[in-house]
């Protein structure tokens, strides 16, 4: 950044607007608003206009504007996608529908029922045409047809229509050529297709990304252009870009094309800024945990990087683009404990919310939370946000008591414990499923706590999952806003072209590299990204013959020859022996697809540093507080996160207490805080 | 502190790492297997049982039994090692324990200080075994002797040293043998880490907390079983009997004849009214935790928290077959296509469990359907082998509709796009197969329409679709499903429908192979079932405008998506009229419906 520079991001949450407000001179100011999710763009500039007059700087100074936003992911959740139509090749119209016709593997057969699709069959109209899996065309398309049906969806009433026809990856003619004709035949609706949103095969999973794009297009559109005119009002007019679900950011005009792209948009941008404490920290590997009132986030950054996906989800709809590996949990601080009728004890997924919230808010809820139980046993303070917020115990302990601890035949004590053991053992469970079921061993991990409620669990969490150390960043309760002022353009792109052993066609593998290189170019050229900001990344998906997972490897270098591509074979071997305990390497490997992602390097802001005291100069305690740790009650003392300084070192038993959230360190566990503000805990003992 | 003496959190904390390890399980299987039929179809199962071989946790299936008896009978668990493991495929020498050939399991002996403390199992269905057909399962088979390789329990790793020789022998019975030592790979390294993932629980909770953990799991699930069937049947004898259309080698119906007995706190299944067995291979050897498996899971679907374990076995009292019967069949009868009857185990017991509620039990699923089309290139003789999986429609339920185009649990079908890169043939069509869900309150769900045009030189088919001559029944006034129907080259001068159970169907280069499933039973009147939903259901194509008037009572206006509220009205009084507990071919109370009645 120049001088004078100032980056603004707000990411749009549930219930609060996060904002950071950061200038290149070293200042940061930070604020919540309250979401208006009716409207979140009222939200959206209740923060800004906060932030703006808080800070006393001038829309004309903010040189850059980032946003982290729910609005796709609500939507698509929620069922309330536009009124949406798709085309299809004549004989599947009932692609959604049908699905891969299973019931999910965790759930009963006799008490599952298939969730609706996002695009009804009434709303799906078929195409004759017919392209062959070697991009033949076998049935050339009926344009006319095409024009009766595209009519039929406007009277219909349809706002967006996607397009996907089979084997559109391997030759996208017909699909483009629907796209024109939709374009003539409703001027006003948004046009998807699957050849744009997810060129590889597997119709259904195609089909969907790209239904489920369509339907956000519309709601995403209005949404920017009631951002674009609230900025043009305040004459703010820095560039603007949209955090994506992959971990980057893009324009504004690309989000409304590639709607689908913002489906996790939040999430990803707390693990970006993960990846920024921790690389302010020195930690390059790390696992994630971002706890809020009803879900929790786990994903794992290695080198720096945050891992990818392709398999991911988005509530019952697979969600095959390139997305963050985020694994979501259903539990939280909020979420309700109970005993079955079998005298179990289970902790969620059923969440009391905002509202009425935890029995200890006293807005009516009755039963029990993660957040009664941690009240209950001293970790959270009677009041929060500096006593903008009182906390009732009383509550809470008659709430545990009358739902748990009487059940169970058990003291109130001991059942808080056992909500706040069972919670966290499934928070280790997620722990797990992005590490050690990866081949990847926690000790070469650090954990980073965030969210509301991470840091006070994140002491127990670290050593139950066997990490060393535990980083606490500065700001938990807002790392998302954070984490969008470390991004990148990203732009990712892939084409399935199946290469099978020993007959590798490297001509035509270096052809399609260039050809999705020249997309990328394209994509960053509209970005207008300086040439030395730019960086291409190649990898491919490989498989052993007839396996039905593919695998990424990267592809160092330039060019594809026989040593290139038996490099690639190799890393591939490598990496399915350390994901899957074994390789076979006499057996033959195929190349599915090829990708290229290219990111448009941004300015970063610099995190101002704080005042520093000498490394491992103890801090001074701001009073004490009773709290349970370990099977005891003990007077901790208490430490007031704002008053540390950068190498003041906390011993547990302690507790760091902070505007919006409360960080336990355990007995035998030291805190360090860094030049940054993070908290760095390891465990002394170990 | 539960009854095991261990307290309720530490049991909770096993319950949970042991349901992790398993879907862990489960995904190195989903991602390294090889075989259309496990990685895309995902044919594969995982479950972890004690050291008495009781399963503890698995995936909620209902198809086979103890999978661990037997092997404990040829090898006493005090001859057992840390790192041997243990594999059969024969149901015979199983007692059940798998139930038709191709299905592989393989366990493992997990050990703690030298102490046996559990088991690690993973079994899946592989691709070709032998036998006299490619694919191995064929509707013409009539001995065991017909469908692959056999293998006794042996033991095919002992002490971590594998025995490459066994390996050998099988691979060499396989036509896809690469295929083949793929998934065998994929299925073994699961169990590996299964064992692996169970130790390291062992080390953290203490052997004794997880034999605690163990013991309390099947006490809740047991004790959850009873207390529902305590409340919801009352002392009494209920019996139904339901219909396989034939056994694909003759043209013969077979029943099942189950019995619900409740006395003074006794429960049993007597199935022993059943047929004799088969000629054809839908004889299901069934172990007789089969029954009691899928009464548990229907009875605690309420509690998310309830696992099929063990437990429900002990809730029941006892399960009697008669040997020579339909579900215990003498060796060596034929077993490949042993789910038409284990399909109609579910249906008889959901029939007994109706009468025993006044028709709180859901309507009959129709069962899944396969093709096997075995094509061959003249010039090279390559064969070209194509098997799949179709769905169907499942029964409508006293609180939902039945689930529309759906194969069973946790298995998928093709992708298109998958099947056109393999398989030698070209998808053409693939739709709902309109109004073969059974009207009722709850409309049973739709069977699909699958066009298959054949690439292949020349093909033989073999086929099993079953619920044509006796389709999915329906409950306390839901109408039956519609069946479905198996046609060569339809509309053409060619067309030929061919028998829906059956094999040896010569097809050629350009012959189009349409499939069309049969749906499920409907729940309740259909005049009680909202017509907007009616109306919904006709415009995306589930219901015809013919059916919704005629079985419905909802009248559409002339534009075909208003409702016409007075005629709908008028119409739905005209056909109101006293309906029976079940319906096929008109409604039936009793509790034998005879197959006179459907001739």
């Amino acid at each position: 950044m120049g001088m004078n520079d100032h980056a603004l991001a707000l990411d749009v949450g549930g219930t609060f607007t996060d904002v950071i407000l950061v200038s290149n001179d070293g200042d940061l100011w930070t604020t919540k608003a309250s979401s208006v999710p009716a409207d979140p763009s009222r939200g959206f500039f209740d923060g800004v206009d906060k932030i703006l007059g808080l800070s006393g700087v001038t829309a004309d100074a903010i040189t850059s504007l980032f946003h982290g936003s729910t609005v796709a992911t609500n939507a698509i959740l929620e069922g309330r996608g536009a009124r949406t139509g798709m085309l299809v090749t004549d004989g599947f119209k009932y692609v959604l529908e049908i699905g891969r016709a299973e019931v999910p593997r965790r759930e009963n057969l006799f008490a599952w029922v298939k969730p609706s699709r996002p695009v009804p069959p009434r709303l799906i109209v078929e195409v004759p045409e017919r392209v062959l899996l070697d991009g033949t065309v076998e049935r050339v398309m009926d344009e006319d047809a095409c024009r009766v049906v595209a009519r039929r969806l406007k009277a219909l009433g349809v706002e967006a229509v996607a397009v996907v026809f089979l084997h559109s990856y391997a030759n996208p003619t017909h699909e483009r050529r629907a796209g024109d004709i939709l374009r003539e035949e409703l001027p006003e609706a948004e046009i998807s297709l699957s050849c744009d949103v997810l060129p590889v095969f597997r119709e259904y999973e195609r089909s969907m990304a790209t239904a489920l794009n369509a339907g956000v297009q519309p709601i995403v559109g209005r949404y920017i252009g009631r951002l674009r005119d609230g900025l043009a009002e305040r004459a703010l007019a820095a560039p603007f870009y949209v955090m994506k679900s992959n971990g980057g950011v893009f324009s504004p005009e690309q989000a409304e094309r590639q709607s689908i792209q913002m489906a996790l948009s939040g999430p990803a941008a707390g693990v970006r800024g993960a990846s920024y404490v921790g690389a302010l920290a020195g930690i390059e590997d790390i696992v994630t945990i971002d706890m809020g009132g009803t879900s929790t986030d786990v994903s794992l950054i290695r080198d720096g990087v945050p891992a990818v996906t392709k398999d991911g989800e988005i509530g019952p709809y697979p969600l095959s683009v390139p997305i963050i590996d985020i694994h979501t949990i259903g539990a939280g601080g909020g979420s309700i404990a109970s005993v079955t009728e079998q005298g179990a004890l289970i902790v969620g997924p059923r969440s009391a919310g905002a509202d009425p919230g935890p029995a200890c808010y006293g807005k009516g809820g009755e039963e029990p939370t993660v957040t009664d139980a941690n009240l209950v046993l001293g970790r959270v303070p009677p009041h929060l946000l500096d006593g903008e917020m009182v906390l009732d115990p009383a509550l809470a302990e008659a709430a545990i008591r009358r739902f748990v601890a009487e059940p169970l035949g058990i003291d109130v004590i001991s059942a808080a414990e056992g909500i706040l053991k069972i919670v966290n053992n499934n928070m280790v469970g997620a722990l797990k499923v992005v590490s050690v079921e990866k081949g990847l061993d926690p000790r070469d991990f650090a954990l980073c706590a965030f969210g509301g409620a991470g840091p006070m669990h994140g002491g127990e969490l670290a050593r139950q999952f066997g990490t060393r150390r535990l980083l606490i960043p500065c700001y938990p309760g807002i790392l998302c806003a954070l984490g969008l002022l470390a991004t990148d353009l990203q732009y990712d792109f892939a084409r399935t072209r199946i290469q099978r052993a020993p007959n590798y066609d490297l001509a035509d593998m270096a052809a399609t590299f260039q050809a999705l290189e020249r997309d990328a170019e394209a994509a960053l050229d509209t970005e207008g990204v300086a040439s030395e900001r730019r960086r291409i990344g190649r990898s491919a998906d490989l498989r052993y013959a007839k396996q039905g997972v593919e695998i990424t490897v990267e592809i160092p270098g330039d060019g594809i020859d026989t040593g290139s591509v038996a490099r690639l074979i190799e890393a591939f071997h490598d990496l399915h022996e350390r994901l899957y305990t074994f390789a076979d390497r006499d057996a033959p490997v195929e190349i599915v697809n090829l990708r290229i992602s290219a990111t448009g390097v941004m300015d970063k802001i610099d995190l101002p540093a704080i005042d520093t005291v000498p490394e491992g100069t103890p801090a001074a305690p701001s009073g004490r507080r009773r709290v349970h740790l370990e099977g005891a009650f003990a007077e901790v003392p208490i430490y007031r996160r704002e008053n540390l300084k950068a190498g003041h070192a906390i011993s547990g038993p302690a507790i760091v207490d902070q505007l919006d959230t409360t960080t336990v360190v355990l007995p035998g566990q030291t805190a360090i805080t860094d030049a940054y503000g993070s908290l760095v805990i390891t465990d002394t003992e170990a | 502190m539960s009854s095991s003496g261990i307290d309720t959190v530490t049991l909770e904390l096993v319950t949970g790492a042991l349901q992790a390890a398993r879907a862990e399980m489960e995904a190195l299987i989903d991602r390294t297997s090889m075989s259309p039929f496990i990685r895309e179809k995902k044919d594969y199962f995982t479950a972890f049982l004690d050291r008495e071989g009781r399963l503890v946790v698995s995936t909620s299936l209902t198809l086979a039994g103890n999978l661990v008896e037997a092997i404990l009978e040829q090898y006493p668990a005090d001859t057992m090692q840390d790192g041997d493991l243990y594999w059969y495929n024969d149901p015979y020498s199983s007692r059940g324990g798998v139930s038709h050939f191709p299905d592989m399991v393989f366990v493992m002996p997990v050990f703690r200080d030298g102490e046996l403390i559990a088991f690690a199992e993973a079994w899946g269905h592989l691709w070709d075994i032998g036998g006299m057909v490619p694919g191995s399962i064929s509707p013409q088979a009539t001995s065991a002797f017909q469908e692959g390789i056999m293998i006794p329990p042996v033991r095919v790793m002992q002490a971590g040293v594998l025995n490459e020789e066994v390996f050998r022998i099988f691979t060499r019975n396989s036509r896809f043998p690469d295929m083949m030592r793929g998934d065998l790979k994929a299925i073994m390294a699961a169990c590996a880490l299964g064992k692996r993932r169970l130790e390291e629980i062992a080390d953290r909770f203490g052997v004794t907390a997880v034999q605690g953990a163990f013991d309390h799991m099947l006490g809740q699930s047991e004790r959850a079983l009873r207390t529902a069937i305590d409340t919801r049947v009352a002392d009494g004898e209920y019996s139904f009997r339901d219909f396989i259309d034939c056994d694909a080698v003759t043209d013969q119906p077979y029943s099942v004849h189950l019995t619900l007995k409740k006395k003074d706190g006794r429960v049993v299944l007597d199935l022993s009214r059943s047929d004799d067995q088969a000629t054809g291979p839908i004889n299901f050897l069934m172990d007789q935790s089969v029954p009691k498996y899928m009464a548990g899971l229907y009875l605690t679907m309420h509690d998310p928290n309830i696992r099929m374990n063990a437990g429900f076995e002990r809730a029941i009292d006892e399960v009697i077959t008669r040997p020579g019967s339909l579900v215990a069949p003498n060796f060596p009868a034929a077993l490949g296509l042993r789910s038409h009857t284990m399909i109609r185990v579910n249906s008889a017991l959901f029939g007994a469990l109706a009468l025993a509620t006044g028709g709180q039990a859901s309507a009959a699923s129709s069962v899944y359907v396969l093709y096997y089309l075995r094509g061959r290139d003249t010039a090279t003789g390559r064969l070209d082998l194509c098997i799949e999986g179709l769905a169907v429609g499942f029964g409508a339920r006293p609180f939902a509709d039945g689930i529309d185009a759906v194969y069973y649990v946790a298995q998928k079908n093709y992708p298109i796009e998958f099947a056109e890169m393999e398989f030698g043939v070209r998808i053409e069509a693939f739709r709902v197969h309109t109004d073969s869900g059974g009207p009722g309150r709850y409309r049973g769900g739709c069977g699909i329409v699958r066009d298959v045009r054949v690439l292949a030189d020349e093909a033989d088919l073999g086929i099993r679709l079953d619920n044509c001559r006796y389709p999915a029944f329906g409950v306390n006034g839901g109408l039956a499903g519609r069946g479905g129907r198996v046609v060569v080259n339809p509309g053409t001068e060619r067309e030929r429908d061919l028998k829906t159970m059956s094999d040896g169907h010569q097809l050629k280069k350009g012959d189009l192979l349409r499939i069309i499933t049969s749906g499920g039973g409907g729940w309740g009147s259909p005049l009680e079932r909202p017509a907007e939903q009616v109306r919904d259901d006709v415009l995306d194509g589930f219901v015809s405008p013919e059916s919704a008037y005629a079985d419905y009572g909802v009248v559409l206006a002339e534009d075909g998506v208003t409702l016409d509220l007075s005629a709908t009205e008028a119409r739905r009084a005209a056909l109101d009229g006293p309906r029976g507990m079940f319906h096929r071919d008109g409604f039936f109370d009793g509790a034998d419906y005879q197959v006179e009645a459907a001739e």
